[in-house]
Protein backbone atom coordinates (compact mmCIF):
# COMPACT_ATOMS: atom_id res chain seq x y z
CA UNK A 1 0.00 0.00 0.00
CA UNK A 2 1.22 3.42 -0.73
CA UNK A 3 1.90 5.04 2.08
CA UNK A 4 1.00 8.64 1.22
CA UNK A 5 -2.23 7.52 -0.20
CA UNK A 6 -3.22 5.77 3.43
CA UNK A 7 -2.09 8.98 5.03
CA UNK A 8 -4.26 11.09 2.81
CA UNK A 9 -6.68 8.49 3.12
CA UNK A 10 -6.79 8.69 7.24
CA UNK A 11 -6.10 11.89 7.62
CA UNK A 12 -9.74 12.20 4.92
CA UNK A 13 -11.74 9.91 6.73
CA UNK A 14 -11.08 11.83 10.20
CA UNK A 15 -12.19 15.36 7.91
CA UNK A 16 -15.38 13.31 6.92
CA UNK A 17 -16.36 11.85 10.26
CA UNK A 18 -16.05 15.34 11.96
CA UNK A 19 -17.66 17.49 9.23
CA UNK A 20 -20.70 14.76 8.70
CA UNK A 21 -20.90 14.82 12.69
CA UNK A 22 -20.12 18.24 13.47
CA UNK A 23 -22.05 20.37 10.76
CA UNK A 24 -23.91 17.48 8.60
CA UNK A 25 -26.08 15.94 11.28
CA UNK A 26 -28.68 18.02 11.68
CA UNK A 27 -29.45 18.64 7.69
CA UNK A 28 -31.72 17.19 5.47
CA UNK A 29 -32.89 18.82 1.94
CA UNK A 30 -36.38 19.13 1.63
CA UNK A 31 -36.71 16.23 4.51
CA UNK A 32 -35.95 13.70 2.45
CA UNK A 33 -32.16 14.46 0.70
CA UNK A 34 -29.74 13.35 3.96
CA UNK A 35 -26.26 14.07 2.88
CA UNK A 36 -23.89 11.45 4.42
CA UNK A 37 -20.49 12.25 3.34
CA UNK A 38 -18.87 10.16 6.17
CA UNK A 39 -19.14 7.26 3.39
CA UNK A 40 -15.65 8.92 1.86
CA UNK A 41 -13.92 6.52 4.47
CA UNK A 42 -14.91 3.57 2.45
CA UNK A 43 -15.91 4.65 -0.88
CA UNK A 44 -12.14 6.57 -1.18
CA UNK A 45 -9.75 3.65 0.15
CA UNK A 46 -7.15 2.57 -1.56
CA UNK A 47 -8.05 0.28 -4.12
CA UNK A 48 -5.52 -2.16 -2.16
CA UNK A 49 -7.06 -2.24 0.91
CA UNK A 50 -7.66 -5.88 2.23
CA UNK A 51 -11.41 -6.34 3.02
CA UNK A 52 -11.29 -7.57 6.37
CA UNK A 53 -9.78 -4.41 7.11
CA UNK A 54 -12.21 -2.68 5.50
CA UNK A 55 -14.87 -4.36 7.24
CA UNK A 56 -13.33 -3.51 10.49
CA UNK A 57 -12.71 0.36 9.38
CA UNK A 58 -16.66 0.53 8.08
CA UNK A 59 -18.05 -0.75 11.59
CA UNK A 60 -15.95 1.52 13.62
CA UNK A 61 -16.53 4.53 11.49
CA UNK A 62 -20.41 3.40 11.03
CA UNK A 63 -20.85 2.74 15.01
CA UNK A 64 -19.30 6.10 15.57
CA UNK A 65 -21.69 7.90 13.68
CA UNK A 66 -24.79 5.74 15.08
CA UNK A 67 -23.70 7.18 18.64
CA UNK A 68 -24.05 10.52 17.06
CA UNK A 69 -26.74 10.15 15.20
CA UNK A 70 -28.74 7.95 18.30
CA UNK A 71 -29.34 4.94 15.39
CA UNK A 72 -27.22 1.88 17.38
CA UNK A 73 -26.06 -0.26 14.52
CA UNK A 74 -28.12 1.24 11.74
CA UNK A 75 -25.23 2.85 10.04
CA UNK A 76 -22.95 0.74 10.79
CA UNK A 77 -25.00 -2.30 9.08
CA UNK A 78 -24.86 -0.04 6.05
CA UNK A 79 -21.29 0.24 5.89
CA UNK A 80 -20.03 -3.26 6.42
CA UNK A 81 -22.45 -4.14 4.23
CA UNK A 82 -20.86 -1.85 1.34
CA UNK A 83 -17.57 -2.59 2.84
CA UNK A 84 -18.40 -6.31 1.67
CA UNK A 85 -19.59 -5.20 -1.28
CA UNK A 86 -17.00 -3.32 -2.75
CA UNK A 87 -14.36 -5.24 -4.59
CA UNK A 88 -17.64 -6.74 -6.10
CA UNK A 89 -18.56 -3.38 -7.41
CA UNK A 90 -14.87 -3.49 -8.64
CA UNK A 91 -15.55 -6.63 -10.53
CA UNK A 92 -18.87 -5.46 -11.83
CA UNK A 93 -17.76 -2.35 -13.29
CA UNK A 94 -13.97 -2.71 -13.95
CA UNK A 95 -13.83 -2.11 -18.24
CA UNK A 96 -11.90 -5.30 -19.93
CA UNK A 97 -8.02 -3.81 -19.76
CA UNK A 98 -8.70 -3.02 -16.03
CA UNK A 99 -7.63 -0.43 -13.03
CA UNK A 100 -4.80 -1.77 -11.69
CA UNK A 101 -4.16 -2.18 -8.31
CA UNK A 102 -2.24 1.08 -7.05
CA UNK A 103 -4.24 3.34 -8.26
CA UNK A 104 -6.64 5.69 -5.56
CA UNK A 105 -10.36 5.86 -6.54
CA UNK A 106 -10.53 9.71 -7.93
CA UNK A 107 -12.12 11.81 -10.54
CA UNK A 108 -8.62 12.73 -12.12
CA UNK A 109 -7.31 8.72 -12.51
CA UNK A 110 -10.22 6.93 -13.58
CA UNK A 111 -13.18 7.60 -16.37
CA UNK A 112 -15.84 9.96 -15.08
CA UNK A 113 -18.35 7.31 -16.06
CA UNK A 114 -16.73 4.61 -14.17
CA UNK A 115 -16.52 6.84 -10.97
CA UNK A 116 -19.34 8.24 -10.72
CA UNK A 117 -21.47 4.77 -11.40
CA UNK A 118 -19.35 3.26 -8.34
CA UNK A 119 -20.04 5.90 -5.95
CA UNK A 120 -23.75 5.43 -7.24
CA UNK A 121 -23.76 1.77 -6.44
CA UNK A 122 -22.11 2.58 -3.03
CA UNK A 123 -24.22 5.26 -1.94
CA UNK A 124 -27.73 3.69 -3.43
CA UNK A 125 -26.76 -0.07 -1.11
CA UNK A 126 -26.25 1.82 1.75
CA UNK A 127 -29.25 4.41 1.55
CA UNK A 128 -31.37 1.72 1.26
CA UNK A 129 -30.06 -0.62 3.18
CA UNK A 130 -30.36 2.19 6.02
CA UNK A 131 -33.26 3.61 5.23
CA UNK A 132 -35.62 0.57 4.56
CA UNK A 133 -34.34 -0.87 7.98
CA UNK A 134 -34.72 2.60 9.10
CA UNK A 135 -38.56 2.65 8.76
CA UNK A 136 -39.12 -0.91 9.52
CA UNK A 137 -42.38 -0.75 7.70
CA UNK A 138 -44.12 -1.82 4.53
CA UNK A 139 -46.40 1.36 4.88
CA UNK A 140 -43.25 3.54 4.38
CA UNK A 141 -41.93 1.83 1.86
CA UNK A 142 -42.54 4.48 -0.95
CA UNK A 143 -40.57 7.26 1.28
CA UNK A 144 -37.79 5.16 2.03
CA UNK A 145 -37.35 4.02 -1.18
CA UNK A 146 -37.17 8.49 -2.10
CA UNK A 147 -35.30 9.32 0.92
CA UNK A 148 -32.92 6.28 -0.46
CA UNK A 149 -32.35 7.72 -4.14
CA UNK A 150 -32.57 11.43 -3.50
CA UNK A 151 -29.98 11.29 -0.85
CA UNK A 152 -27.52 8.90 -3.21
CA UNK A 153 -27.67 11.69 -6.24
CA UNK A 154 -26.97 14.30 -3.45
CA UNK A 155 -24.57 12.48 -2.14
CA UNK A 156 -22.97 12.19 -5.98
CA UNK A 157 -23.17 16.00 -6.88
CA UNK A 158 -21.40 16.04 -3.59
CA UNK A 159 -18.53 13.58 -4.17
CA UNK A 160 -18.33 15.04 -7.63
CA UNK A 161 -17.57 18.45 -6.32
CA UNK A 162 -15.38 17.16 -4.05
CA UNK A 163 -13.53 15.40 -6.57
CA UNK A 164 -13.29 18.81 -8.64
CA UNK A 165 -11.67 20.04 -5.95
CA UNK A 166 -8.64 18.18 -5.60
CA UNK A 167 -8.08 17.92 -9.14
CA UNK A 168 -7.81 21.64 -8.42
CA UNK A 169 -5.24 21.09 -6.00
CA UNK B 1 -3.72 -26.14 -1.21
CA UNK B 2 -2.87 -22.62 -2.27
CA UNK B 3 -6.13 -22.00 -3.54
CA UNK B 4 -7.84 -23.87 -0.47
CA UNK B 5 -5.60 -20.96 1.81
CA UNK B 6 -7.15 -18.39 -0.62
CA UNK B 7 -10.84 -20.03 -0.32
CA UNK B 8 -10.21 -19.90 3.71
CA UNK B 9 -9.29 -16.10 3.22
CA UNK B 10 -12.26 -14.86 1.42
CA UNK B 11 -14.55 -17.08 4.12
CA UNK B 12 -12.74 -15.54 6.89
CA UNK B 13 -13.35 -12.02 5.60
CA UNK B 14 -17.27 -13.02 5.17
CA UNK B 15 -17.09 -14.99 8.88
CA UNK B 16 -15.85 -11.60 9.97
CA UNK B 17 -18.62 -9.52 8.08
CA UNK B 18 -21.03 -11.82 9.38
CA UNK B 19 -20.35 -11.64 13.11
CA UNK B 20 -20.46 -7.64 12.43
CA UNK B 21 -23.29 -7.53 11.13
CA UNK B 22 -24.58 -9.92 13.66
CA UNK B 23 -23.41 -7.11 15.77
CA UNK B 24 -25.31 -4.20 14.45
CA UNK B 25 -27.95 -6.05 13.83
CA UNK B 26 -28.48 -7.05 17.88
CA UNK B 27 -27.43 -2.95 18.57
CA UNK B 28 -30.07 -2.43 16.19
CA UNK B 29 -32.75 -4.46 17.78
CA UNK B 30 -32.02 -4.05 21.75
CA UNK B 31 -31.19 0.21 21.56
CA UNK B 32 -33.20 1.29 19.17
CA UNK B 33 -36.67 1.69 20.54
CA UNK B 34 -38.98 1.18 17.23
CA UNK B 35 -37.09 -1.45 16.11
CA UNK B 36 -37.22 -3.36 19.79
CA UNK B 37 -40.58 -2.60 19.93
CA UNK B 38 -41.12 -3.80 16.13
CA UNK B 39 -39.16 -7.15 17.29
CA UNK B 40 -40.89 -7.68 20.25
CA UNK B 41 -44.55 -7.49 18.57
CA UNK B 42 -43.80 -9.42 15.69
CA UNK B 43 -41.91 -12.50 17.76
CA UNK B 44 -45.06 -12.15 20.01
CA UNK B 45 -47.28 -12.34 17.05
CA UNK B 46 -45.61 -15.57 15.68
CA UNK B 47 -45.03 -17.27 18.92
CA UNK B 48 -48.89 -16.44 19.84
CA UNK B 49 -50.24 -17.84 16.66
CA UNK B 50 -48.41 -20.80 17.03
CA UNK B 51 -49.21 -21.45 20.76
CA UNK B 52 -52.92 -20.81 19.64
CA UNK B 53 -52.30 -23.69 16.64
CA UNK B 54 -51.56 -26.32 19.39
CA UNK B 55 -54.21 -24.74 21.68
CA UNK B 56 -56.57 -25.87 18.79
CA UNK B 57 -55.43 -29.27 18.04
CA UNK B 58 -55.39 -29.96 21.80
CA UNK B 59 -58.53 -28.60 22.25
CA UNK B 60 -59.85 -30.99 20.22
CA UNK B 61 -58.25 -34.17 21.66
CA UNK B 62 -59.66 -32.63 24.84
CA UNK B 63 -63.54 -33.09 23.27
CA UNK B 64 -64.37 -36.19 25.08
CA UNK B 65 -63.48 -35.21 28.44
CA UNK B 66 -65.11 -32.05 27.62
CA UNK B 67 -68.26 -33.68 26.46
CA UNK B 68 -68.04 -35.84 29.80
CA UNK B 69 -68.05 -32.31 31.91
CA UNK B 70 -70.91 -30.85 30.61
CA UNK B 71 -73.16 -33.89 30.69
CA UNK B 72 -71.63 -33.82 34.46
CA UNK B 73 -72.82 -30.45 34.65
CA UNK B 74 -76.06 -30.55 32.98
CA UNK B 75 -76.90 -33.40 35.46
CA UNK B 76 -76.09 -31.00 37.79
CA UNK B 77 -78.91 -28.37 36.04
CA UNK B 78 -81.31 -30.79 35.61
CA UNK B 79 -81.14 -31.59 39.22
CA UNK B 80 -82.08 -27.85 40.23
CA UNK B 81 -84.28 -27.48 37.03
CA UNK B 82 -86.40 -30.31 39.60
CA UNK B 83 -86.09 -29.22 42.76
CA UNK B 84 -86.78 -25.63 41.29
CA UNK B 85 -89.98 -27.11 39.86
CA UNK B 86 -91.36 -29.03 42.65
CA UNK B 87 -91.07 -25.51 44.87
CA UNK B 88 -93.31 -23.82 41.98
CA UNK B 89 -96.66 -22.57 43.23
CA UNK B 90 -99.41 -24.54 41.72
CA UNK B 91 -101.87 -21.98 39.56
CA UNK B 92 -104.44 -22.22 42.40
CA UNK B 93 -104.44 -19.73 45.30
CA UNK B 94 -104.16 -22.05 47.85
CA UNK B 95 -100.98 -21.32 49.71
CA UNK B 96 -98.92 -24.62 48.93
CA UNK B 97 -95.01 -24.71 50.20
CA UNK B 98 -93.10 -27.87 49.20
CA UNK B 99 -91.22 -29.58 52.45
CA UNK B 100 -87.51 -30.24 51.64
CA UNK B 101 -87.81 -33.64 51.06
CA UNK B 102 -89.92 -32.94 48.92
CA UNK B 103 -87.85 -30.05 46.65
CA UNK B 104 -85.04 -32.41 46.81
CA UNK B 105 -86.08 -35.91 46.02
CA UNK B 106 -84.94 -35.46 42.27
CA UNK B 107 -81.52 -35.87 41.37
CA UNK B 108 -79.66 -36.50 37.71
CA UNK B 109 -76.83 -39.16 36.98
CA UNK B 110 -75.21 -38.26 34.10
CA UNK B 111 -74.80 -41.46 32.10
CA UNK B 112 -72.87 -42.82 28.58
CA UNK B 113 -75.43 -44.59 26.39
CA UNK B 114 -73.24 -47.53 25.00
CA UNK B 115 -75.53 -49.25 23.26
CA UNK B 116 -79.44 -48.49 22.07
CA UNK B 117 -81.92 -49.82 19.08
CA UNK B 118 -84.25 -47.93 17.89
CA UNK B 119 -85.70 -49.62 14.64
CA UNK B 120 -87.16 -52.43 16.42
CA UNK B 121 -90.47 -52.68 17.85
CA UNK B 122 -89.19 -53.13 21.50
CA UNK B 123 -86.40 -51.30 21.85
CA UNK B 124 -83.70 -50.50 24.90
CA UNK B 125 -80.61 -48.94 25.60
CA UNK B 126 -77.84 -49.91 27.43
CA UNK B 127 -75.82 -46.67 29.98
CA UNK B 128 -72.39 -46.92 31.32
CA UNK B 129 -73.70 -46.68 35.06
CA UNK B 130 -75.58 -49.05 37.10
CA UNK B 131 -75.84 -50.21 40.96
CA UNK B 132 -72.88 -48.78 42.37
CA UNK B 133 -73.76 -45.39 40.84
CA UNK B 134 -76.84 -45.25 42.71
CA UNK B 135 -79.24 -46.55 39.73
CA UNK B 136 -82.05 -48.66 40.48
CA UNK B 137 -84.66 -50.75 38.37
CA UNK B 138 -87.54 -48.23 37.74
CA UNK B 139 -86.07 -44.53 37.84
CA UNK B 140 -86.18 -42.57 35.18
CA UNK B 141 -84.47 -41.60 32.08
CA UNK B 142 -84.38 -38.34 30.13
CA UNK B 143 -82.24 -37.01 27.86
CA UNK B 144 -81.34 -33.02 27.75
CA UNK B 145 -84.32 -32.42 25.21
CA UNK B 146 -86.67 -34.91 26.30
CA UNK B 147 -87.76 -38.39 28.08
CA UNK B 148 -85.46 -41.89 27.01
CA UNK B 149 -86.95 -44.33 29.45
CA UNK B 150 -86.78 -46.10 32.31
CA UNK B 151 -84.69 -47.96 33.68
CA UNK B 152 -85.09 -52.10 33.60
CA UNK B 153 -82.35 -53.85 35.35
CA UNK B 154 -78.92 -52.88 36.85
CA UNK B 155 -75.61 -54.75 36.98
CA UNK B 156 -72.69 -53.14 39.22
CA UNK B 157 -71.37 -50.99 36.46
CA UNK B 158 -74.35 -50.93 33.79
CA UNK B 159 -78.02 -50.35 33.55
CA UNK B 160 -80.77 -51.73 30.73
CA UNK B 161 -83.19 -49.04 30.06
CA UNK B 162 -86.43 -49.83 28.25
CA UNK B 163 -86.56 -46.97 25.51
CA UNK B 164 -90.20 -45.11 25.26
CA UNK B 165 -89.46 -46.86 21.81
CA UNK B 166 -90.97 -49.89 23.38
CA UNK B 167 -94.78 -50.20 22.75
CA UNK B 168 -95.62 -51.98 25.84
CA UNK B 169 -93.78 -48.38 27.61
CA UNK B 170 -96.35 -45.76 28.46
CA UNK B 171 -96.15 -42.49 29.98
CA UNK B 172 -98.67 -40.55 31.63
CA UNK B 173 -98.78 -37.22 29.74
CA UNK B 174 -100.54 -33.61 29.73
CA UNK B 175 -101.02 -31.25 27.73
CA UNK B 176 -98.59 -27.94 28.88
CA UNK B 177 -101.34 -25.50 27.72
CA UNK B 178 -104.68 -27.06 29.01
CA UNK B 179 -103.39 -29.71 31.32
CA UNK B 180 -105.08 -32.34 30.08
CA UNK B 181 -104.49 -35.75 30.83
CA UNK B 182 -103.72 -38.93 28.42
CA UNK B 183 -100.93 -41.06 28.39
CA UNK B 184 -97.95 -41.15 25.37
CA UNK B 185 -97.64 -44.40 23.86
CA UNK B 186 -95.60 -45.27 20.68
CA UNK B 187 -96.78 -46.74 17.66
CA UNK B 188 -94.12 -48.78 17.23
CA UNK B 189 -92.58 -47.98 13.78
CA UNK B 190 -91.13 -44.45 13.45
CA UNK B 191 -88.39 -43.35 16.18
CA UNK B 192 -89.58 -39.69 15.84
CA UNK B 193 -93.73 -40.10 16.51
CA UNK B 194 -95.94 -40.91 19.38
CA UNK B 195 -99.42 -41.18 20.07
CA UNK B 196 -100.81 -39.38 23.00
CA UNK B 197 -103.93 -41.42 24.33
CA UNK B 198 -107.15 -40.52 26.08
CA UNK B 199 -107.64 -37.13 25.56
CA UNK B 200 -111.28 -36.41 25.23
CA UNK B 201 -112.53 -35.26 22.24
CA UNK B 202 -114.34 -32.43 23.64
CA UNK B 203 -111.26 -30.91 25.04
CA UNK B 204 -109.12 -28.45 22.51
CA UNK B 205 -106.07 -29.62 20.93
CA UNK B 206 -104.25 -27.63 18.53
CA UNK B 207 -101.29 -28.53 16.92
CA UNK B 208 -97.77 -27.30 18.29
CA UNK B 209 -98.62 -28.07 21.72
CA UNK B 210 -96.14 -28.63 24.16
CA UNK B 211 -96.50 -32.38 25.91
CA UNK B 212 -94.87 -32.95 29.21
CA UNK B 213 -94.99 -35.10 31.68
CA UNK B 214 -98.10 -35.36 34.15
CA UNK B 215 -97.86 -34.77 37.71
CA UNK B 216 -99.26 -38.08 38.39
CA UNK B 217 -96.44 -40.44 36.86
CA UNK B 218 -94.80 -43.03 39.41
CA UNK B 219 -91.75 -42.60 37.27
CA UNK B 220 -90.82 -39.65 35.34
CA UNK B 221 -90.65 -35.73 37.49
CA UNK B 222 -93.84 -33.82 36.56
CA UNK B 223 -92.84 -31.25 33.93
CA UNK B 224 -90.62 -33.12 31.23
CA UNK B 225 -91.29 -32.53 27.83
CA UNK B 226 -92.12 -35.49 25.74
CA UNK B 227 -93.19 -33.89 22.00
CA UNK B 228 -95.01 -31.58 20.22
CA UNK B 229 -98.69 -32.35 19.27
CA UNK B 230 -98.04 -33.23 15.05
CA UNK B 231 -101.28 -33.84 13.91
CA UNK B 232 -104.94 -34.05 15.43
CA UNK B 233 -107.18 -36.87 13.86
CA UNK B 234 -110.54 -36.33 13.46
CA UNK B 235 -112.34 -40.04 13.96
CA UNK B 236 -116.18 -39.35 14.30
CA UNK B 237 -117.10 -42.42 16.57
CA UNK B 238 -114.72 -41.75 19.19
CA UNK B 239 -114.62 -40.44 22.24
CA UNK B 240 -111.04 -40.11 22.17
CA UNK B 241 -108.75 -37.31 20.18
CA UNK B 242 -106.66 -39.27 17.82
CA UNK B 243 -102.97 -37.24 18.74
CA UNK B 244 -99.77 -37.72 16.76
CA UNK B 245 -96.50 -36.22 19.08
CA UNK B 246 -93.18 -35.41 17.24
CA UNK B 247 -90.88 -36.95 20.37
CA UNK B 248 -88.05 -34.08 21.18
CA UNK B 249 -85.55 -36.85 22.10
CA UNK B 250 -83.37 -37.65 19.42
CA UNK B 251 -83.05 -41.02 19.66
CA UNK B 252 -80.53 -41.29 16.57
CA UNK B 253 -77.88 -39.15 18.02
CA UNK B 254 -77.97 -39.82 21.81
CA UNK B 255 -75.02 -39.95 23.68
CA UNK B 256 -75.64 -38.77 26.75
CA UNK B 257 -78.72 -39.81 29.11
CA UNK B 258 -79.36 -38.69 32.70
CA UNK B 259 -80.78 -40.92 35.14
CA UNK B 260 -83.15 -39.20 37.45
CA UNK B 261 -82.95 -40.88 41.21
CA UNK B 262 -86.09 -40.06 42.77
CA UNK B 263 -85.33 -40.38 47.07
CA UNK B 264 -89.24 -40.58 47.73
CA UNK B 265 -90.00 -43.58 45.05
CA UNK B 266 -90.00 -46.47 47.88
CA UNK B 267 -92.06 -44.45 49.91
CA UNK B 268 -94.05 -43.91 47.71
CA UNK B 269 -94.71 -47.38 46.35
CA UNK B 270 -95.02 -48.75 49.90
CA UNK B 271 -97.59 -46.32 50.76
CA UNK B 272 -99.69 -46.95 47.61
CA UNK B 273 -99.18 -50.31 48.56
CA UNK B 274 -101.50 -50.60 50.96
CA UNK B 275 -104.49 -49.02 49.14
CA UNK B 276 -107.58 -51.14 49.75
CA UNK B 277 -108.35 -53.19 46.89
CA UNK B 278 -111.61 -52.83 45.15
CA UNK B 279 -113.77 -56.06 45.26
Amino acid sequence: MNASLSVKWILGALAAMAMQVLFLRDIALANVAFCFIYLWVIIKAPMRTSTPLLLVVAFFSGWLIDVFYNTHGLHAFGTVLVALLRPTFFRILTPANGYDERSEISLAEMKWLWFFSFVGLMLVTHHLVLFLFEASDFALFGLSLLRAISSALLGILVFGLLEFFNRGQ
Amino acid sequence: MNQLFQFLGRQRTFLLFLVLEIVNLWAIFSYNSYQHTWYFNTTNQWAASILSTTQEVKKYHQLRIVNGQLAAENARLHTQILQLRSQQQPAGKIPYFASAALMNRYQAIACKVIDQTTQLSQNYLTIDKGLSDGIKPGMAVISSTGIVGKVMSSTANLSLIVSVLHTSNTVSAKLKSSGELGYMKWSGYQAEVGELMDVSKYKKVTKGDTVVTSDYNAVFPPNVPIGIVAKVGKEKDDTFHDIKVMLLTQFSTLQYVYVIKNRLAYQQAKLEQNKPKAE
